[in-house]
């Protein structure tokens, strides 16, 4: 059956923060300006197309929208104001929500109301459980305290019981992400009778996915201008991921209840990785506050609820770190509860079903955009 | 014959003759011509001196004939036909030879290109001894005007003409004036109502004392020409001195596009047709219904090469019209607006496209070259009555569109009766049976027949202000040569020589101007020399010699060809 005109969706693509693309009149200076779009995937221009046609299934398939970092040089210079960096930063939050199956995604994305209610209802369960599988630090400060004057934080939340729900949450997250990735891939390869991409050009691609996820190297390729902005992400994404290990792969080796001297990596890779954090999040904050660049001037509910929620992880993770080796066992504990109380929601909502999700689906989409390539070339 | 006096002037028109062409030695080596009394060369012979020059010599060396070497003669032939006649010899005495556009701009080598100067001057000298003096003719004006045509075109220009004091003969097929306005809701860009403006119009002429108004009336046989025409009305004779045609459009027969299935499907409309609906504000479908989208087929039957390749220039912004006019009739309604290119040119119409774009509508861009969209009933489940389906090219996709109702911008053609009325005044049809104006770009009002003017729609399509104004240059262009009295006609015309006429008419079948009839008592052809442009057909044509073009005679012509090869 051919692609049905649907006005439904570009009225569905506005919750989702799409400005004004209707302008478009389609002179192609977008894709002419655009530094990263190639022969190979030509965008924005026709990826606007089908937004403004709301061919729903087309727009399912379509890799592009993950091609585009908002480096902004298509809106700054289009002749209609037709925002095409918004609209593809739209399509991408709107990609999210058809690749995943659950419809959570599509309830974050377009309330506001659901996305706050859903935090406070997972902070709360994560609360109960803490409170239920940890011992309060009760009566004389001293007995939680070791040798060295730090906090016995075992004693109270023990590694491995803390370890344990990490393990099972960072299970249910990948396989909501991988399912949603596996989505991802039946539009943008499978449905395709086009093309055929057979065993060897899946290998050959596989390089790409840790080499994106790690550095965003098209990131990079995007307009000097962005040179800042994109350093400023890869620390932050270093950050992340130093932490994430750390916490997620290593908790017996990071939540100690010696208290290390400075230099000790454990301490000296969390301050680093917090540094990271933390400069990444102010600077991110800034821009949006100040729209400073293209791609900071509208924001959705959503990034802002990522930047609080990830300041507000990293505030009660340095405070909790600082009561630990001062030897204040009440204060950490409240402090690990509420960092756990933001974390957890933080990672829940954002890293399957919002905006942080884009850690896998971008590089995922370079490689499936990648292998098609290769198969075309074939063909 | 009187003894020949020849004076050749050759000009060095700055340096753009001079520099490739010898002019000293030319001028000295032609003046041992035979015949020649003076041989000049000067910087600029059309300058003052440069005349004055011609005149002195005219009046001291008695020169009966003048050939002037220069530019072309379309640039200056009638500023030395002047100074001979200022110098008291007949224009007509004058040859011009140029060596500036056919000689030293286009040559390299000078030594040649003085060579074929010379040639070209030597045949001027020749063609200038049979030259014969022709005199100048002017016919006198009747102050009236006919007006073909009782649309906005014709309206317009009856009342710039009336107001004038002139009196004007309205001739309207219909039973009633206004023409395809009547038809018309709003206008574009502004939205100000059609009915309003036409009533306004309507109302002026239908009072004013200057016009005479013949509703149900067809156009007889005219006789006559400028200044002079003559027609019967009703089996009465009226005389006229010049014409305005403005017979209009004839909107194109959508039925004749199989792919949108007009006629067939009852929900696909004409723009002429949702006019109408917007004039009662009852937006339907044939079932009664209101529609919940709305398509919108641009370029019917224009820009094809299958039916009409040219652009019926008002559809794209009628089409903006629309998208307004539902916008805030029924603001719920989708609009489709499927176009091949957008065409807003024109004062604020670029805005209104601008603006509009920015409304509830979608635009959508089908392939006129390859495939033309197609238009079919939907099935019960489609929840709309008819579907859409073509290429969508700024997507690549092949797209359906659900449409409650589609509105076709059928374009314009000639009106039917454009051919017959063609043939009655002497006015010339193009491939689309618009009529053909004198100039395309210099003079867009006139035709090649004298008095009389194409306005409005019947020339080629055209919005309600380019009509007015065509309309009110040709009634301006009218009451100059009314205020002129009289009107010079063209002197080198045909002449026929009744003692060698066989009467074989060939020359009457020939004559692109109507301008030679038959004499049934002589048998002979007569050339009416208001109407004949000198063109020569006749002459070329005619098998006896008897017929022949003034100032392009066979003695002139072949007289010239001989010159040319007289030197090398």
């Amino acid at each position: 059956m051919n692609a049905r005109v649907n006005l439904n969706v570009k009225k569905d693509l506005l919750k989702y923060g799409a400005k004004d693309w209707n302008e478009c009149f389609h002179c192609g200076n977008c894709t002419a300006i655009c530094p990263l779009t190639d022969d190979n995937s030509l965008f924005p221009r026709r990826a606007i197309r089908l937004a403004q046609m709301g061919l729903k299934d087309k727009i399912k398939e379509n890799v592009v929208p993950w091609l585009c970092y908002y480096c902004g040089d298509c809106s700054k210079t289009c002749p209609r104001n037709a925002n095409p960096g918004e609209l593809m930063m739209s399509l991408r939050r709107y990609l999210i929500s058809l690749y995943d199956w659950t419809g959570i995604s599509r309830l974050v994305y377009t309330s506001k109301k659901f996305e706050l209610i859903a935090i406070v209802v997972i902070a709360i369960f994560v609360m109960i459980l803490y409170i239920n599988f940890t011992v309060y630090p009760a009566g004389d400060p001293n007995k939680w305290l070791g040798e060295d004057g730090g906090v016995l934080i075992n004693n109270m939340a023990h590694w491995r019981k803390i370890h344990l729900a990490d393990l099972i949450m960072a299970g249910l997250l990948s396989f909501f992400l991988i399912t949603n990735i596996i989505n991802m891939w039946y539009h943008m390869i499978l449905k395709d009778k086009t093309v055929k991409v057979n065993i060897l050009d899946y290998i050959k691609g596989l390089y790409l996915l840790p080499l994106h996820f790690i550095t965003q190297k098209r990131f990079s390729k995007c307009d000097e201008s962005v040179k800042t902005y994109w350093y400023i992400h890869l620390l932050l994404v270093i950050g992340y991921v130093t932490m994430f290990t750390m916490i997620v792969g290593f908790l017996e080796w990071f939540q100690t209840d010696k208290v290390h001297p400075f230099w000790h990596p454990q301490r000296l890779f969390g301050y680093i990785a917090t540094v990271f954090l933390f400069l990444g999040i102010i600077y991110f904050y800034y821009n949006r506050r100040k729209k400073l660049r293209e791609n900071s001037k509208y924001s959705h509910h959503t990034d802002w609820a990522f930047l609080v929620l990830l300041f507000l992880t990293v505030l009660t993770g340095i405070l909790m770190h600082y009561f630990r080796i001062s030897g204040m066992p009440k204060l950490t504990y409240i402090t690990y509860l509420l960092h756990l109380m933001i974390a957890v929601p933080m990672l829940v909502i954002e890293v399957p079903f919002s905006k942080w999700s884009h850690l896998a689906y971008r590089p995922f989409a370079i490689y499936f955009s990648y292998i098609k390539n290769l198969a075309y070339k074939r063909k | 014959m009187k003894e020949l006096r020849i004076g050749v002037y050759v000009c060095h028109c700055g340096t753009n003759i001079a520099a490739m062409v010898d002019v000293e030695k030319l001028a000295k080596e032609l003046s041992e011509v035979k015949n020649v009394i003076v041989a000049r060369d000067y910087k600029y012979m059309c300058s003052d001196p440069g005349q004055d020059l011609i005149i002195k010599d005219i009046q001291e060396h008695k020169l009966n004939r003048i050939v002037v070497a220069a530019c072309s003669p379309r640039m200056h032939e009638v500023t030395f036909r002047k100074a001979l006649e200022k110098a008291g010899l007949n224009p007509y005495y004058l040859e011009m030879a140029n060596i500036r556009e056919q000689c030293s701009w286009v040559h390299t080598n000078r030594n040649e290109a003085t060579i074929k100067a010379k040639d070209l001057i030597l045949a001027a000298i020749k063609r200038v001894k049979w030259h014969e003096p022709l005199d100048k003719r002017s016919v006198p004006i009747n102050e009236a005007t006919l007006i073909i045509g009782g649309g906005i075109s014709g309206i317009s220009a009856a009342l710039e003409l009336a107001n004038a004091g002139k009196k004007v003969y309205l001739v309207e097929k219909s039973n009633k004036l206004g023409g395809i306005m009547n038809q018309i809701d709003l206008t574009f860009p502004f939205l100000n109502s059609a009915r309003q403006i036409l009533d306004r119009k309507l109302s002026e002429v239908v009072n004013h004392p200057n016009i005479e108004i013949f509703l149900n009336t067809e156009i007889g046989e005219i006789f006559g020409y400028i200044g002079n025409f003559e027609t019967q009305i009703n089996g009465n004779k009226i005389v006229f001195g010049n014409i305005i045609v403005a017979t209009g459009l004839k909107p194109f027969d959508a039925s004749r596009i199989p792919e949108y299935g007009y006629g067939k499907l009852p929900d696909v409309i004409t723009s002429l047709e949702f006019e109408n609906m917007l004039k009662s504000g009852d937006i339907k479908t044939k079932s009664g219904k209101q529609p919940q989208s709305i398509a919108i087929i641009h370029c019917v039957g224009s820009r094809n090469e299958k039916y009409n390749v040219y652009c019926s220039r008002v559809c794209c912004l009628t089409a903006l019209k629309y998208i307004n006019q539902i916008n805030s009739v029924l603001p719920e309604t989708s609009i489709f607006d499927i176009y091949a290119d957008m065409r807003t040119f024109g004062k604020y119409c670029e805005e209104f496209y601008s603006s509009t774009s920015r409304k509830n509508v979608t635009f959508l861009v089908f392939d006129q070259k390859n495939e033309l969209p197609k238009i079919r009933e939907a099935s019960s489940s489609d929840k709309c009555n008819l579907i859409i389906n073509f290429r969508e090219k700024l997507s690549g996709e092949i797209i359906e569109v659900p449409a409650d109702m589609v509105i076709l911008m059928v374009g314009m053609e000639a009106h039917e009766a454009a051919k017959e009325v063609a043939h009655k005044v002497g006015v010339s049809m193009c491939g689309n049976n618009f009529y053909i104006e004198r100039h395309p770009k210099l003079d867009p009002v006139a035709t090649t027949t004298d008095g009389v003017y194409v306005v409005g729609t019947c020339q080629a399509p055209k919005d309600i202000p380019d009509s007015i104004s065509q309309a009110k240059a040709a009634a301006a262009r009218i009451l100059a040569t009314i205020e002129a009295k009289t009107v010079d006609v063209e002197v080198t015309t045909a002449f026929i020589n009744e003692d060698l006429c066989c009467g074989c008419q060939t020359c009457i079948k020939v004559c692109p101007y109507s301008a030679i009839s038959f004499d049934a008592v002589k048998k002979v052809s007569i050339v009416n020399e208001v109407l004949c442009k000198g063109c020569g057909t006749c002459a070329a044509a005619c098998p006896t010699g008897a017929a022949k073009a003034k100032h392009f005679t066979d003695v002139q012509i072949l007289s010239q060809i001989e010159g040319l090869f007289s030197y090398a």
